[in-house]
């Protein structure tokens, strides 16, 4: 009995695992959407401008003055070009205020908010940008 | 035995109505999160009204569409199609997927026509009309000059299967172009939920121009092996790019490599590692 109710349980949760990514477009699923962390004087070490999400690769420092290296993930480069990104929009070196939604796991991963640029342009990401930072 | 059988199997149709359900909203919401908003060339284009009436039998030039079209709602499946389906696993972006997405290979038909479907133009010869893809820059021609779908696909004899299979069209009143494939190869997927498909499914694209700026499609299989009735598995509608520019849009393995190895799996690590 036992043995049946446990398989029966595990189809439930295989199934539960099939269908839980098909409420995203893709990502998303692994990030805090309710935080929004700001993170100011981040060094852009990569910008990848690429499919399926574009994602910057920056480098920050913790109160403590430990670099940290974090990824940032961001819209298709379809979406984020209607809203005034574009491949030569980042540069390695260049300094930015990243609001990131965090991963749920701690790592220093996470979702775009927007980002600022040093001359003041705000580039908002395609999916949760549009809504301001708490 | 199969009381506790039951159970699974009416969660499985809930929850495979629920996907459904939500798949179909323009916008993709997570129960309790924010909603998103994923700016497409098909939204920023949605005011730009009918421009006029339709052309005759004519859909040549470029349209925008939305991320993904309206998925339909799935009829039971044989016993083979329950087995094949219990083998496909959604989800590109995380590590325990075998959607064939992850590494780039072709979607085939008609999974090019139900999932990311930003894109499509027409180009229309005196025999065939080119239907492409923008997503992945997918062309197939359509034979419009009268000739039968081959037979016996993929059986000792007869022509080997292929991704995006053999089409034939024929138009419907003026402003309807009816497409048929079959011969697709099965190892393709009829949608990003993981649908599986036999060699011999039919496939009925419905392409109809409302006004000049307006075209609906509606997708409907046929595949006795697979599924007990035919069912729609999408429909979708595009909008006349007023410009005629397209998106480039590709799936690039090596991009897809780097996405998975530095974003998706770094920011999922404890569902990744929770399976298998």
């Amino acid at each position: 009995m036992n043995t049946k109710r446990a398989m029966s349980f595990a189809l439930v949760v295989g199934v539960l695992t099939v269908c839980g990514p098909l409420f995203a477009h893709h990502g998303n699923a692994a990030y805090d959407t309710g935080k929004t962390i700001i993170l100011k004087e981040a060094t852009v070490t990569k910008f990848v401008w690429a499919n399926p999400h574009t994602f910057i690769m920056f480098d920050v420092k913790d109160d403590k003055g430990n670099v940290l290296h974090w990824v940032g993930e961001s819209g298709s480069p379809a979406s984020l070009s209607l809203l005034g990104w574009s491949k030569s929009a980042l540069h390695p070196g260049d300094l930015i205020t990243v609001y990131i939604y965090p991963s749920k796991n701690g790592n220093p991963v996470g979702r775009l908010n927007k980002i600022v640029l040093a001359d003041g342009t705000t580039l908002k990401d395609s999916a949760l940008g549009y809504r301001d930072p708490e | 035995m199969r009381n506790l059988l039951m159970f699974p199997l009416i969660a499985l149709t809930a929850l495979t109505t629920f996907s459904s359900v939500a798949l179909a909203q323009e916008v993709f919401q997570r129960p309790g999160e924010p909603e998103q908003r994923p700016p497409s060339l098909y939204q920023k284009i949605q005011g730009t009204g009918p421009g006029g009436p339709a052309p005759r039998r004519d859909l040549s030039g470029s349209w925008a569409g939305p991320l993904e079209p309206k998925p339909g709602v799935v009829p039971p499946m044989t016993a083979l199609g329950e087995s094949r389906f219990k083998l496909n696993i959604p989800d590109p972006f995380s590590a325990h997927s075998n959607d064939p997405w992850a590494t780039c290979d072709p979607f085939g038909f008609p999974r090019s026509a139900t999932n990311e479907t930003r894109g499509i133009s027409f180009a229309q010869m005196p025999d065939r009309v080119v239907i492409m893809t923008q997503y992945q820059k997918v062309w197939r021609q359509v034979w419009m000059d009268g000739r039968e779908l081959p037979k016996n696909v993929g059986a000792k004899g007869g022509p080997d299967s292929r991704w995006y299979g053999y089409s034939v069209g024929h138009w419907d009143g003026d402003n309807t172009l009816v497409v048929e494939t079959t011969g697709v190869d099965d190892s393709t997927w009829v949608d990003r939920r993981g649908y599986p498909h036999s060699v011999e499914m039919r496939i009925e694209e419905r392409y109809t121009r409302v006004d000049h700026n307006d075209l609906e499609l509606t997708v409907t299989i046929d595949d006795p092996k697979i599924y007990t009735k035919p069912f729609v598995i999408a429909t979708n509608k595009f909008k006349w790019i007023p410009n005629q520019e397209d998106e480039e849009q590709l799936c690039v393995p090596s991009e897809a490599i780097s996405y998975l190895n530095t974003v998706a799996i770094p920011a999922s690590q404890d569902r990744a590692t929770d399976k298998k």
